[in-house]
């Protein structure tokens, strides 16, 4: 699945990040290491700057200062167009609210990240049917979001996610708008893609999450790493 | 209502560009419109107005006093309304005025007061003629008074007799030139008797001809040697604003038009991308109704501001060109009617409202739960067969993408395609109006009709000219230069022409014949009806000419210069645009001025013949021949292009801004979508060309939608303002659009579109997704 780095070398590398919005300062002196194949959960309460944390790895937005390094690319060296193909191929991103195109079937939903690629129409297709397989979910591609319940919602986010076969899977409270079954399944589902070798780093406030689908915890507050902790799976 | 205008005030601020878009084509619609309006409702205000002031003449008629009695005139008016006269006429030759061809003559009529029934003059200036020896002259008091000009107490020496100018009188019936006392008249020997005629019905030339026929049934045949209609000189006072009129109506109208859509556009959206804020507007106790007000009263604040200051834009323009084409009347500063700018500033913003009502009902009829709620459900895709089908093509994925993007929100993409379709079918209307105009102009000015003109100055009658840069006299007789340039190598076709300013019995209008010899039919003139002179006594004359006169092909005038008269047959009308200037043929001129040489020799040449060493062959015969510049466009049919194409770079911006205000209502209801596109690697470029694609195409189809609607708006426009400017437009140039200019066309379309769509696609291309991803 993902680029064989070595369990060693830090697919995720944050040196001494700042992040100022205005007056507000939403990340400061972050510094932290991600491995291949970790689980890692970040923790902490509203406006402890996780998502921003999360911004920051996905290329979504820049730091002020400090150095992000994610599979070998230095960020903060990319210019927009360049952060785009970085995303493209080594970021699958995982959201609260799904964010699936409403106008576009399940199934295509999920091809159009191959799509941009420059994978052609069918052969995007056909991996995106063999996600939609794996996840089973395979009966549901030719459905549009507004007919899937929000555990396949989010379901089909993954397979978008692992569409490109990312270097790490970033999720943002992915089960947050979930009701507690939805949410169990797609807890199974991100343990499952983290057994078989996925890079995972979740933010979120859900306990259960982060101990069911983490082996290692971050805890934020204010903008700053409060502690660290290692944790024993409880699947 | 108090709670209403904070959340507008905050509403407009909220949408800061599409207020700015709005109040900005509101204002160049009501500009067009007001100035369209004011134009057809004053351009003939000020000469109807001039001619009710001075119970103007709607008949002036001469007759010959030797076949016809001053009492039988009398007794035959009483047919008309009100008449005045018989007054005694003569034209009086003022002899050269020291340059060459411009012999001067009055018409001066004996009259022993300035009132009377019709015809009340204005004497502006000094007093009545009283008595022999004094003369008053017809001068408009808005005249400048040029170098030269005749002033109070000055003396003029006409038809061997001393006159003191002891007045200056005006006649909006163009009656006279001058005018002397009765018993002066005598001595002039009057050539002809004047009579002016007002009639209960004189609206059209049939009503006028009418009162001719009743006032003149019983008078001996051949009496009547000349007549003026009022309509002759109303067509006169109001051709060039009419001229304008129908073309600013239409893109007044397509402006107003857009202007409708975009409005409708920017609501619909505000509404659809606000039910939140509805529903929390309406969580806080505001009622239906208020929820309403809200939205018309966020669209009515920059469409009043658009509408006052488009009013005032208007009068200005309007005032301007009223002023200039007026000024002979005495009409200086004519204005608006004030009914116009109450229709615009009442009916625009009403409009722009109404465009915003069914939107606004929308708001006002949705429950506060549906509203809240809409925000953050999933809404059910839309064109999905269509979007289906295009993620299968081999197009790249940001252009499928874009491509299947109208289908999502069909109603506003039906608005936006209109506004397209409308600011295609003006760029189509605009480019063959200019087409039309500019092939009628190089026909009509005989732009580049003859290869080479030669002057000769003309070396009969009248002192020779005290200008020491005046040009030499030609060496040769008349026939020998036509010889020598016949002779000539390379010279294909030669026609000879002299001017003759003559006088159209009954009228005091100048008028300026051109009698031609040679090959006259490769002037370049175009009959368009009747034919070329082929003897004496026959003219060709302009539809101008016909129509300021109420004359037809076939018809029979009377020409007058220096006493010598001579009745010719109009056999044909030619295109070309002056009313005063006749053309007639060598053979007429002999019968008034047989002695005159010509003045003009226009050349063709063999292709390839080098123009200068013609000339120097010809110079080399007689240095007198001296080489001129042909026949340039005029500057009106210019000034109507400039205007054309500040109209349509104006509407195409409109258009353009119809469909920028619909990028920012997508993309900013797209808001998450395109931060998904972007999250998942789609480069700021494939946005932009995403953005911009979805548009383009509703381009490409406003232009095939938009090009047949302007080729309707030309065929009934150009017809419009060839009648508004008295000038016939032949069948074969409203033929303008050929294919390639209809595929560049499209592409006007596509442009429109894409100019519209490319900034705020850049934009939304460029923002930062991680808030709109997370900020749920």
């Amino acid at each position: 699945m993902t680029e064989d780095l070595g369990n060693e070398q830090a697919v995720v590398r944050l040196t001494d990040v700042r992040k100022e919005y205005g007056e507000s300062v939403a990340l400061s002196g972050v510094s932290l290491e991600i491995h291949a194949g970790e689980a890692v959960a970040v923790m902490g309460p509203s406006g402890s700057g996780k998502s921003t944390l999360l911004s920051m790895v996905a290329g979504l937005d820049r730091p002020t200062s400090g150095a992000v390094v994610v599979h070998g690319d230095d960020l903060g060296s990319l210019n927009e167009r360049g952060l785009a193909l970085f995303r493209r191929r080594r970021i699958g991103m995982i959201f609260q609210f799904f964010n699936l195109l409403d106008d576009l079937s399940a199934l295509d939903n999920v091809a159009l990240a191959a799509q941009l690629t420059g994978t052609s129409a069918p052969h995007a297709r056909k991996r995106a049917f063999e996600l939609f397989e794996e996840l089973g979910i395979g009966d549901r591609r030719n459905t549009y979001p507004a007919q899937l319940s929000g555990g396949e919602r989010q379901r089909v986010a993954v397979a978008r996610a692992l569409m490109n076969r990312p270097a790490i899977l970033l999720a943002d409270e992915p089960t947050g708008a979930l009701d507690t079954r939805a949410g169990e399944q797609v807890m199974d589902l991100l343990l499952d893609l983290n057994q078989i070798g996925h890079t995972l780093l979740l933010v979120t406030h859900d306990q259960q999450l982060a101990t069911r689908c983490a082996s290692r915890v971050i805890d934020f507050v204010d903008g700053q790493i409060a502690g660290e902790r290692s944790l024993e799976r409880t699947a | 209502m108090s709670a209403v205008w904070p959340v507008s005030r905050a509403a407009v601020r909220r949408r800061r560009v599409q207020t700015v878009v709005i109040g900005v084509v509101v204002l160049l619609s009501t500009t067009m419109i007001v100035v369209a309006l004011g134009l057809l409702a004053a351009s003939s205000g000020p000469f109807d107005q001039a001619y009710a002031r001075q119970s103007g003449a709607h008949l002036v008629a001469s007759y010959d006093p030797s076949k016809v009695s001053d009492s039988q005139l009398t007794t035959s008016a009483s047919a008309a309304k009100a008449y005045a006269g018989p007054f005694a006429m003569a034209t009086l030759d003022l002899g050269s005025n020291g340059k060459f061809g411009e012999p001067q003559s009055l018409v001066t009529v004996g009259r022993a007061d300035p009132g009377g029934p019709v015809d009340r003059l204005n004497v502006w200036k000094g007093r009545w003629a009283a008595k022999t020896g004094e003369i008053v002259l017809n001068r408009n008091p808005t005249a400048s008074d040029g170098f030269g000009a005749p002033t109070l107490g000055s003396t003029m020496n006409a038809a061997g007799q001393t006159l003191t100018i002891v007045g200056f009188a005006y006649s909006v019936s163009q009656s006279a030139d001058a005018w002397v006392a009765p018993a002066q008249m005598t001595s002039f020997k009057p050539t002809a008797t004047q009579m002016l005629y007002r009639f209960a019905q004189a609206a059209t030339n049939e009503q006028v001809s009418a009162g001719q026929a009743a006032v003149t049934s019983g008078l001996p045949s051949g009496a009547l040697v000349g007549t003026q209609s009022y309509l002759g000189l109303r067509a006169l006072a109001t051709g060039e604003p009419n001229t304008f009129v129908p073309f600013l109506m239409v893109f007044g109208w397509l402006g107003l038009a857009v202007a409708v859509l975009i409005v409708a556009n920017v609501v619909s959206g505000a509404v659809v991308s606000g039910f939140k804020h509805i529903g929390v507007l309406k969580a806080l106790g505001f009622t239906p109704t208020q929820v309403m007000a809200v939205y018309l009263t966020m669209i009515s604040i920059p469409a009043i501001i658009g509408c006052a200051g488009g009013t005032v834009l208007g009068n200005v323009l309007a005032e301007s060109l009223l002023t200039r084409a007026f000024e002979n009347y005495g009409a200086d500063g004519v204005t608006v009617p004030i009914w116009v700018d109450v229709a615009v500033v009442l009916g625009v913003p009403l409009l722009v409202a109404l465009s915003a009502l069914l939107p606004s009902l929308r708001a006002r009829s949705l429950s506060a739960a549906e509203a809240i709620s809409a925000g953050s459900a999933p809404r059910a895709g839309r064109g999905l067969r269509v979007q289906r089908w295009l993620s299968g093509t081999r197009l790249p994925r940001s252009v499928s993408l874009g491509l299947g993007l109208p289908f999502a929100r069909p109603a506003r993409t039906a608005l936006t395609l209109a506004a397209v379709v409308l600011g295609v079918t003006s760029v189509t209307l605009a480019v063959g109006l200019g087409k039309s105009l500019m092939t009628y102009q190089t026909a009509a000015s005989r732009v580049d009709a003859v290869d080479v003109s030669l002057f000769a100055r003309p070396t009969d009658g009248g002192p020779a000219p005290n200008d020491p840069q005046a040009p030499p006299a030609p060496k040769l007789s008349d026939a020998a230069d036509e010889a020598l340039i016949r002779s000539t190598a390379g010279a294909v076709s030669v026609t000879a022409s002299a001017n003759l300013p003559m006088r159209l019995a009954g009228t005091s209008t100048d008028l300026q014949v051109s009698f031609y010899r040679g090959d006259f039919e490769q002037l370049g003139y175009r009959i368009l009806h009747g034919r070329w002179f082929d003897g004496p006594g026959q003219v060709v004359v302009s539809e101008r000419f016909l129509r300021q006169r109420g004359l037809a092909v076939g018809d029979t005038i009377t020409l007058q210069s220096e006493g010598k008269s001579v009745r010719a047959q109009i056999v044909g009308k030619a295109m070309y645009n002056s009313g005063d200037e006749v053309l007639s043929n060598w053979q007429t001129l002999a019968l008034v001025a047989p002695s005159l040489r010509a003045s003009l020799y226009e050349i063709n040449v063999k292709p390839g013949t080098d123009l200068d060493a013609f000339v120097q062959a010809v110079q080399k015969g007689d240095p007198g021949l001296i080489r001129t510049e042909g026949q340039d466009a005029g500057t009106f049919v210019a000034i109507v292009l400039a205007t054309v194409v500040l109209l349509t770079l104006m509407l195409g911006t409109v258009a353009a801004l119809g469909v920028f205000n619909t990028v920012i209502l997508n993309t900013r209801e797209r808001r998450r979508d395109l931060g998904m596109l972007k999250s998942i690697g789609m480069t700021p470029s494939q946005v932009t060309i995403m953005v911009v694609t979805s548009m383009a195409a509703l381009g490409a189809v406003g232009g095939v939608l938009g090009i047949p609607l302007g080729i309707v708006a030309h065929r009934l426009v150009v017809p419009a303002m060839a009648n508004g400017a008295q000038v016939e437009i032949p069948a074969f140039m409203l033929h303008v659009y050929p294919w390639s200019l209809l595929a560049l066309l499209i592409l006007a379309g596509i442009l429109i579109a894409a100019a519209g769509a490319y900034f705020p696609a850049r934009s939304a291309a460029h923002t930062t997704i991680a808030k709109v991803l997370h900020n749920e």
